[in-house]
């Protein structure tokens, strides 16, 4: 009887139920962010069990870090062009797609491709595209050239950050082109047919009623591509690992570089503080956006 | 009544247009299609024939030493079985952790319930990079690294909130009688969530299924963090540290590549309509 009224008891099945989930969130996310910070003010090595309490001096540190500002100068770069580029290319391949063409789902299918690729793959791609002496991008320039030009893009410091944000962004493309059809779907298609009956011409229609009805999924796409390109880490460790001489470190490089390979584990933490409370800014942001988007509609 | 002279000219406009489109998509198409078009085109050619610039080119014989390399290296039957050992129980972990936590913030809400959905779906947005030092020393306090389970157990525990937020959406949708209904036949909640409510979300779990196999199959950093030995690998891994061992024989790394991502291929051609609406649920409800 009891166990009749048990399992009908509806605190029972939560307890049950959200246990095993809470318990392995906790466990293997919260509680190591949590600790993230707890390393941070110490000097652990990455071997040794014991380390000492060092206070702010990573903090300070961090101040006086080179490289620490380099990463972020090239972060701010990162996060700039991941954002421009593929929210620009996915908003013009959504409207191309979305415009009754023959054959869009065969063009949707060739741009979505790249999303289910591996960063290592894409990685590995794009080293070929721009290897010095057979890379695709050289034998297309030397198409239009007398002599022939060799230029390795990957390790010069001047083009190595902007040739990965190249490939990030080719990936990067297909998930923005993603959610501004869906925002396109969801435009009245009546509206379309009355203006086009008013005599409204193709870019008097994308540009007065589409683009700005396109709002609310473009600041989806801006914040989806910050949050992104902040976990933007594979693909610059296949194509450059942050070299040559650190001209595409980001803040994730930088920190895996100082925590895995000199193994100043408490230092890597710092970086990673830094990194997260860049993150939570953004998506407070976007929560507030969503918010207000919502409120707009309601 | 519509200017039957106008509407033509309107058409005949329209038609132009389209025409134009057409051409900006397969010239757009072609430049975006060109790298992948390159791996499998590199994949079946000679060592020579890249290195005098001819990976470009369309093969004239078909050449496929590269890929019985490939498939004939025990070390990539390993790390195909250590990825397959990982991918799987990670995948169907995550989700049905996922459909507890979704029906309880669904179904059984309590007060504060909201905060906690807010935790656990904001775990999505925050870069994995800022919990990789704590894991480290956790992985290594459990006498775990550089063995499979991290990696299972991390994927696991990062897939909670995509599905959770999911699921809890998509059970939201189900009508309240049901519930109800099951309820006074009798059901307890256990049984009604795996009896009623999961049949009814299968196309929920075909879309987490192919989000999650496709990520965590493609994962690069937990393996590079948690691995060091080659026989604990997974193919991701295993694909940059080949590049070492077949340093100049791209055709065999451009094979490796082609192998390495024919599951997530599959996997994204015939569940296409899945990944994409997963796609878009998880970054437009977020």
């Amino acid at each position: 009887m009891t166990a009749l009224i048990l399992m009908r008891n509806k605190i029972f099945w939560r307890t049950i139920f959200l246990s095993p989930p809470l318990i392995v969130f906790s466990i293997f996310v919260l509680i190591p962010l949590i600790n993230s910070f707890y390393y941070s003010f110490t000097n652990w090595n990455g071997f040794n069990s014991e380390y000492d309490f060092v206070g702010l001096e990573n903090y300070t540190r961090i101040a006086s870090d080179n490289l620490f500002q380099n990463s972020i100068f090239n972060t701010v770069i990162w996060l700039i062009s991941a954002i421009l580029i593929p929210t620009i290319l996915g908003l013009l391949l959504a409207l191309l797609i979305d415009s009754q063409v023959r054959g869009s789902n065969f063009f949707k299918s060739i741009f979505y491709l790249p999303i289910c690729l591996s960063a290592v793959v894409v990685g590995q791609i794009w080293i070929w595209i721009y290897q010095q002496e057979w890379g695709l991008l050289n034998i297309i320039i030397n198409l239009f050239r007398e002599n022939s030009f060799e230029y390795a893009w990957l390790s010069k410091p001047e083009t190595s950050l902007y040739s990965v944000i190249i490939a990030w962004s080719w990936q990067q493309t297909a998930l923005s082109m993603v959610i501004f059809l869906a925002g396109l779907t969801s435009i009245p298609k009546n509206l379309l047919e009355a203006s086009q009956i008013e005599g409204a011409n193709i870019f008097q229609r994308t540009f007065f009623i589409v683009i700005p009805l396109l709002i609310p999924a473009t600041i989806i796409v801006v914040a989806l591509s910050m949050i992104n390109s902040l976990k933007g880490f594979d693909i610059l460790y296949i194509m450059t690992q942050g070299g040559p001489f650190h001209s595409s470190d980001t803040l994730a490089m930088h920190m895996y570089n100082e925590s895995f390979k000199k193994y100043r584990m408490g230092y890597g933490s710092t970086i990673s503080v830094v990194l997260f409370f860049i993150a939570v800014t953004i998506i407070g942001i976007y929560f507030r956006q969503l918010k207000k988007l919502d409120e707009l509609y309601d | 009544m519509i200017d039957s002279k106008k509407f033509n000219k309107s058409y005949f406009t329209q038609s132009i247009w389209l025409t134009f489109i057409f051409i900006c998509l397969i010239f757009l198409a072609s430049i975006f299609v060109a790298p992948t078009i390159g791996v499998i085109l590199s994949s079946l050619k000679t060592k020579r024939e890249i290195a005098f610039g001819l990976l470009w080119t369309f093969p004239t014989k078909l050449y496929l030493e590269n890929y019985s390399i490939i498939i004939t290296d025990p070390a990539v039957h390993q790390y195909f079985i250590n990825t397959i050992f990982v991918t799987v129980p990670a995948t169907l972990g995550s989700i049905f952790l996922g459909t507890l936590s979704g029906y309880v913030f669904a179904n059984l809400p309590f007060r504060g319930s909201n905060f906690i959905f807010l935790v656990i779906v904001s775990g999505m947005f925050f870069p994995p990079q800022v919990i990789l030092v704590p894991l480290f020393r956790l992985f290594n306090w459990m006498n775990l690294l550089d063995t499979l389970w991290p990696m299972i157990i991390v994927h696991i525990a990062m897939g909670i909130p995509i599905c959770t937020l999911l699921l809890r959406n998509f059970f939201t949708t189900i009508p309240n009688e049901l519930y109800e209904s099951a309820r006074i036949d009798g059901a307890n909640e256990w049984q009604i969530l795996f009896r009623v409510f999961l049949p009814i979300c299968l196309p929920a779990l075909a879309v987490l299924g192919t989000l999650q196999f496709t990520w965590i199959w493609n994962d690069f950093l937990w393996p590079l963090i948690f691995t060091q030995s080659d026989d604990k690998r997974t193919i991701m891994l295993g694909l940059v540290s080949m590049k070492g061992q077949y340093s100049v024989a791209w055709g065999t790394q451009g094979a490796l590549s082609v192998i390495a991502s024919l599951p997530t291929l599959i996997v994204f051609l015939f569940f296409q309509r899945f990944f994409i609406k997963g796609m878009t649920m998880g970054a437009v409800k977020g």
